[in-house]
Parts: C-alpha cells; sequence; structure tokens
C-alpha cells in the first residue's frame, strides 16, 4: 500500500553489501521477532535463548557491528554501509540485542578508555555473551547526572563503593555493572567522577527490580553498601569518568535517528490502515491529521539523511541533535491518535477488544518513557538552543 | 537518499549569495515594496534586468541547483520575476517546443503562468478569468493553462491585466479575462503537472530562504537584546520556542531538497514529496514570521524594521500554489489511494 521509499543511486558496492545483509536477515532473524512488535520488555526480566542465540550469530557474520573490524562483530563498513544496515534492520523492526548497553556503551567504552585487559572484555560485551548493566541514574541524580552521589573511596587495593543506582536496566541479570562513582567530592562535580567494574554477585550489592507503568520489569534499583571493588576494575583515568559518559558508539552516530524514523513510518501505516478499518476513510479531520502526521515523519526522514551528508564528510550534523526531541514526541502523538481512532475503545486494553490485540495503547504506553530516558525533551531543547541556535546560556 | 552537494552545487550556491549580498541591499527590497504599484525607485524594477537574466537558464536545470538559487532569492526578498519565470515559464515553453524558448532561457525575454480562475485555486481551470497571475506586469509573455491540458502563450500587453492588491506587494498578482480565439497547444496532465511540481518546489525553497533569514535576525536580535540585566535569548521561555520553530525549518529544508531530488530522478514519490515541501516550508517560513515578531517585541511591529517584508511574503506565498492545508488534502488523497 505504501510507496517504497527512493533509494537514490547508491553505488554498486553499496547494494552489494545491501544484498548480502538482506540474504543473511531472511535467514537468520528468528520468528519471536517478527511479530512486528513496537516495543521490547515484558512480565520476565530474562533474555530469551533466542534472542542471545541471534545476538552471537550476528557476531560471529560480521553483522553486530558492522562498521567494528570482524573479530569485534563487524566487517570494517563504511558510515554509508553503516546507515543502510541500519534502514534494513530498522524497515523489518529487528534489534540487534535486548540489552543495548553491552554492544552499544560498553564495548565501546571499553575500547576506548580501558586498559587491555578491559578491552579484551569488550567482544564478549559486544557479542552478549557477558551481559552488562550501566550504573548511571541515581534518585537525585537523573538529567544532573553529574550530581552523582555513589561514593567509592580507596582503600589498599580496593575500592568501596557505597550509594543506589535506579532506572538500571536488565540488572536483573546482568553480571557487571559499567558503574559511575564520585572519587573526588572536593572538586566541581564532573572532575570528580570514575567509572568501576563492578560485578554484579559482589557482596553489599542488592537489585531490586523496578516495574514500569506498562507492568512490564525491565528496570531496577541496585543498592551498593560498601562493596569491595579492586583498583584494577577502574575505567580510563580516576576522575575521568564525565568522559566516558560521551562514550558510544561513535561510529553510528550518524545513524541512530534511523530505528526511530522506520518505526513511525511503521506507525503511520498502521494509522492508515485503523482509519480504514475503522470506517473513517472518509472523514475529513481525521484526513487531514494523517496527512500532517505524513509530513512530519517523511520531512523528518529527509531531515535524517541530510544530516547523514555532513556526518558522513566528517563535518558536524547539528541536524542530528533535533531527531531524538523530534522522533520522540513524535512517537506519542502518532500512538495516541491510534488510540483515538478506536473512539470509545481508545483506553481499552482487553486484546479481544480492540485494534492489533492492544498494540496502541501498549506502545502508547512505552513511548512515554522516550522523551525521558537518554536525555528528557527539556534537556535536549536546552542542548539545542544553546549548542546549535548559539542562544546563551540561561 | 545523499544530500551531498557537487562542487558545482556548492559554487553555484556561493556565486549566488555573492551576488544578492552585493546587488541586493534591503533598501532595494523596500523600494521594491514600495513600489509596485508605481512612483518608487526604478532600482527594483530594474533589479532583474541587471542581474536575473543571467539566471534564467536555471528553468532548464536540475530542481535541486534551481533550489539553491530560490532559497537565496527568498534570503534577500529578491524583486523581480525571477520565481515564475524560471521555474514554471521556461519549462512549459520546453514543453510545447516553443521557438521563443531559447530566448527565455538566454534571459531576453520573460514570462509567467496564468493557472487558477478568479476562485484562486491552483487548479486548471474552466473559468473565463485567470487571477493570481505573478509579475504580470513585469513580464513579455504570459502562458495561459486551461482545464483541457493546453497552453497558449499571449504577449502581456495584450491583455487587460488588473492588480489583486495582496499582503506581499513586492510579489505582485494579476487577474484578466481570458481573450476568446486564443492558439493552444495540447500537452498532457502528467507534463502539465510536473512543471506545477517545479514550480512549487521552487517557491518552497524561496521561503526557506525567507525562514533563515527570519531565523537568522531572530537569533541575532536575542543574543544582544538585553532585559532584566540578561540576554533575553537566555530566557528558557523564548529558547524552547526557538528551538521547536528551528525543528520545523530544517525538517522543511530537509523536505524540499528531498523533493527536488525526487523530481529529478522521477521518483516514484514525487507528488508526495512536492505536498509535503510546500505544507512544511510555508508552515515554517509563516512560524518564524509570527515567533521572530514575537521574539523582537515591539521592534518586530514597525513598518521600519524588515520583517514585516518576510512576513507578508510568507503570507501570501502561502496561498499561491496550494497551502498547506491545500497540499495536507491532496496528500490524503495519496494515501488513501493506494491499495
Amino acid at each position: 500500500m505504501w510507496v517504497d521509499p527512493v533509494q537514490l543511486a547508491w553505488g554498486a558496492e553499496e547494494e552489494a553489501f545491501r544484498a548480502e545483509l538482506v540474504a543473511f536477515l531472511d535467514a537468520e532473524v528468528p520468528e519471536e521477532m517478527k511479530g512486528g512488535r513496537d516495543w521490547i520488555g515484558d512480565e520476565s526480566p530474562e533474555i530469551p535463548q533466542w534472542a542471545s542465540e541471534f545476538q552471537a550469530k550476528l557476531f560471529d557474520s560480521g553483522w553486530m557491528v558492522p562498521s567494528y573490524p570482524p573479530e569485534l562483530g563487524g566487517r570494517n563498513a563504511t558510515p554509508l554501509q553503516t546507515l543502510i544496515f541500519m534502514e534494513e534492520l530498522a524497515s523489518r523492526g529487528v534489534s540487534r540485542s535486548v540489552h543495548f548497553g553491552g554492544y552499544a556503551i560498553v564495548g565501546p567504552s571499553l575500547l576506548e578508555f580501558g586498559n587491555e585487559q578491559q578491552k579484551s572484555m569488550a567482544p564478549s560485551a559486544i557479542r552478549g555473551d557477558t551481559v552488562w548493566c550501566v550504573g548511571m541514574s541515581e534518585p537525585d541524580a537523573g538529567s544532573d547526572l553529574a550530581s552523582l552521589q555513589t561514593r567509592a573511596i580507596p582503600d589498599g587495593d580496593s575500592f568501596i563503593v557505597t550509594g543506589q543506582k535506579v532506572w538500571t536496566s536488565y540488572a536483573m541479570v546482568a553480571e557487571k555493572c559499567f558503574c559511575y562513582v564520585r572519587t573526588d567530592t572536593g572538586v566541581a562535580k564532573h572532575k570528580g567522577i570514575s567509572v568501576l567494574i563492578i560485578d554484579m554477585d559482589s557482596p553489599g550489592l542488592e537489585v531490586r527490580p523496578l516495574r514500569h507503568l506498562t507492568g512490564a520489569i525491565e528496570f531496577a534499583e541496585v543498592f551498593l553498601n560498601e562493596v569491595v571493588v579492586p583498583k584494577e576494575n577502574l575505567v580510563g583515568d580516576l576522575n575521568s569518568g564525565w568522559r566516558i559518559t560521551m562514550g558510544s558508539l561513535a561510529h553510528e552516530r550518524g545513524a541512530l535517528w534511523v530505528e526511530s524514523v522506520s518505526s513511525a513510518q511503521r506507525a503511520l501505516e498502521g494509522l492508515v490502515e485503523i482509519a480504514r478499518r475503522q470506517g473513517l476513510e472518509n472523514d475529513g479531520v481525521v484526513r487531514r491529521k494523517l496527512a500532517e502526521l505524513y509530513e512530519e515523519v517523511h520531512s523528518l526522514r529527509a531531515l535524517g539523511y541530510k544530516g547523514f551528508a555532513s556526518f558522513a564528510q566528517g563535518s558536524s550534523a547539528p541536524e542530528h541533535s533535533f531527531m531524538k526531541l523530534a522522533t520522540s514526541e513524535l512517537r506519542q502523538r502518532l500512538y495516541a491518535f491510534g488510540m483515538e481512532l478506536q473512539g470509545p475503545y481508545a483506553a481499552v486494553v482487553d486484546p479481544e477488544l480492540v485494534e492489533e490485540g492492544g498494540r496502541w495503547q501498549q506502545s502508547w504506553q512505552i513511548s512515554l518513557a522516550a522523551t525521558i530516558g537518554g536525555g528528557t525533551s527539556e534537556i535536549q531543547r536546552n542542548v539545542v538552543a544553546t549548542r546549535v541556535l548559539g542562544l546563551p546560556r540561561g | 537518499m545523499d544530500f551531498t552537494l557537487n562542487e558545482e552545487q556548492v559554487l553555484l550556491r556561493e556565486t549566488a549569495r555573492a551576488m544578492f549580498g552585493n546587488e541586493c541591499p534591503p533598501s532595494l527590497i523596500r523600494d521594491a515594496f514600495y513600489d509596485v504599484t508605481s512612483t518608487g525607485p526604478e532600482d527594483a524594477r530594474t533589479f532583474f534586468d541587471r542581474h536575473l537574466r543571467d539566471w534564467a537558464a536555471l528553468g532548464d536545470a536540475p530542481v535541486v541547483d534551481l533550489c539553491l538559487f530560490m532559497e537565496e532569492a527568498g534570503r534577500v526578498l529578491a524583486p523581480g520575476p525571477g520565481w515564475v519565470n524560471t521555474s514554471m515559464f521556461l519549462p512549459l515553453l520546453r514543453l510545447i517546443e516553443h521557438p521563443l524558448a531559447d530566448q527565455v532561457a538566454a534571459g531576453e525575454m520573460t514570462g509567467t503562468v496564468a493557472v487558477c480562475g478568479s476562485d484562486g485555486y491552483w487548479v486548471l481551470s474552466e473559468d473565463p478569468v485567470r487571477s493570481f497571475v505573478p509579475h504580470a506586469k513585469e513580464v513579455d509573455l504570459v502562458a495561459v493553462l486551461s482545464a483541457q491540458n493546453t497552453v497558449s502563450c499571449v504577449p502581456a500587453t495584450e491583455l487587460n491585466l488588473q492588480e489583486v492588491a495582496t499582503l506581499d506587494r513586492s510579489r505582485p498578482v494579476f487577474q484578466f479575462d481570458v481573450p476568446v480565439g486564443l492558439d493552444t497547444t495540447g500537452v498532457s496532465a502528467e507534463e502539465l503537472a510536473a512543471v506545477l511540481n517545479r514550480g512549487t518546489v521552487a517557491l518552497a525553497a524561496e521561503l526557506i530562504g525567507v525562514g533563515r533569514w527570519l531565523m537568522d535576525a531572530t537569533l541575532d536580535y536575542v543574543r544582544e537584546r538585553v532585559q532584566f540585566d540578561r540576554p533575553v535569548g537566555s530566557f528558557q521561555g523564548l529558547q524552547w520556542k526557538l528551538v521547536d520553530a528551528a525543528l520545523l525549518l530544517e525538517r522543511a529544508d530537509a523536505a524540499v531538497y528531498f523533493a527536488a531530488m525526487c523530481l529529478d530522478s522521477d521518483a516514484a514519490e514525487q507528488h508526495h514529496a512536492v505536498h509535503v515541501a510546500k505544507a512544511a516550508a510555508g508552515a515554517a517560513a509563516r512560524r518564524w514570521a509570527r515567533d521572530g515578531l514575537q521574539s523582537l517585541g515591539g521592534i518586530g511591529f514597525t513598518w521600519e524594521h524588515d520583517l514585516h517584508l518576510r512576513l507578508r511574503r510568507a503570507q501570501a506565498s502561502e496561498q499561491l500554489l496550494g497551502s498547506a492545508s491545500w497540499h495536507h488534502d491532496r496528500l490524503a488523497e495519496l494515501i488513501f489511494s493506494t491499495g
């Protein structure tokens, strides 16, 4: 029913890359991932066997992080090839991993900042053999991450760590935590932070699952009470942790928007189908609203590609500063409209009674996290105002 | 889709920007604005003669190139019939293989197009009147389109042109009674639609330029203007408003060049893309006119400040070749018409 997105003349080498990827995905994507769900996370915090196997297979075939060399689960892909990789995954609704911290944050950070022994932990983090959680947020350190208070006090060959982390994804099943701690209280708050690798089975460490508003368990609180961490588990230099918070998959930064735009496009296509099924196809208000959403989704897609053109040439891409802000707020409106199209059944969650087994109600709830996690929309606006528009700090 | 500009395109943009920067100062625009009905300085009316004729051949160029030029023209609000002459009139003459086409491309003759009837909607019309014909008094020829998919090329002097006064006096529009017994050339509906698409995207690019000027002027002002002992641009309430407006302009900008690329490659998505481009560009320009005015405070509401010239262009051009609502409704037709 939909016009295929234009794929304007990528070169033969890129198309060969795409063809090989498509063949792999057609053969290997697990059935469980083909349900077309808009969300991950469930009643159970366990990582399903099929998800672990798929991640390992991606790694072994050089499709986990294509821009990396083969020993890190890649194939030395170019930026454009990485973009194609993201497009193909996103258009299928395929996730590489159900726990993104390991391959997207911990692996790359260990490679960039770790010592030789720590670097050697990166492949298993990316392959998913070792499940990691990332200890960043605290009860009093959300948007203001640098004010984190979990203390690490030197004691001989160890640090003694005491404090609390929250919103820690997959802490229930993780073996290790990439944990941000305060190692100097006498300096400016950004300058006294370090990163420690903490084993999750350490004495004094307790994990309490935190059910989020959809009812699913993905987050946890992590309590640390005089946990002994060997000094060799320090990542990078002492008090240099703030720099590490900026580390992630730099190679993929130019293409991170693809997933969110694709999911918005899938939602939009779904809305058109609901409008048809609900007999609202000829409703002028519905039609105009859908066209407005179409305009938004497709102009954001164009903006993402425009930013990529700068990124691929090594320039900064201010366009991409807008993408998280725009797509997270758009997603909420798309799913809310999917509920609205169901009239009095908008708030019904019985899967038997509503469109697509409750997809829209469920996805709308999940989407409420999108404007909070990974930098709230308010913080995003502040950042764009000062760094992109060059306005004075408030 | 690849938004990377090639060297020639970068050069084209830089050349156009330099030319407009040197030759099209704000005073000239104001002259154009005051001048339309007659008395003001001649500079604005001759701006096209002196500078824009050289660029007329862009009507034969890729739409992306045309848009790069139109964006710069929109930034300075360049006077004259360049947009309609280049983006629609020349392609129409090429379409009907008119003997004067080469002269138009060489800048030796100029023209405009007459599409809508007196209701003002930009669809091919049966009406005996043509209205909203841009710049008709500044050009040599008028191409009259009809609902039978015909084109007639008429000397402007043979038409009884009546100006329809709009908010934007720097882009005068006219109406006239269509003379009977015109020579007509038949073309296909698809070919005419392609020309109108080209004009629509070029106008959208111009609106992006209008929006860029407004954004730059607004940001410059709020960085400098001090109230309560701090620059007003440091207030979060103002910052967030401007961030949202900037997002609107950035995505509209990308949508315009995406549409241009779709037209250049004859992509299946081209009609969708044109509707998206005009709707988004019009909304972004009007948003920056409104939020820019609000951010400037009282000075933005004066005749003296150049903001109102862009406000007028943004409002008036919204109605040329279809408003955002009109394009959304056409887009909905496309969305629901496919299997």
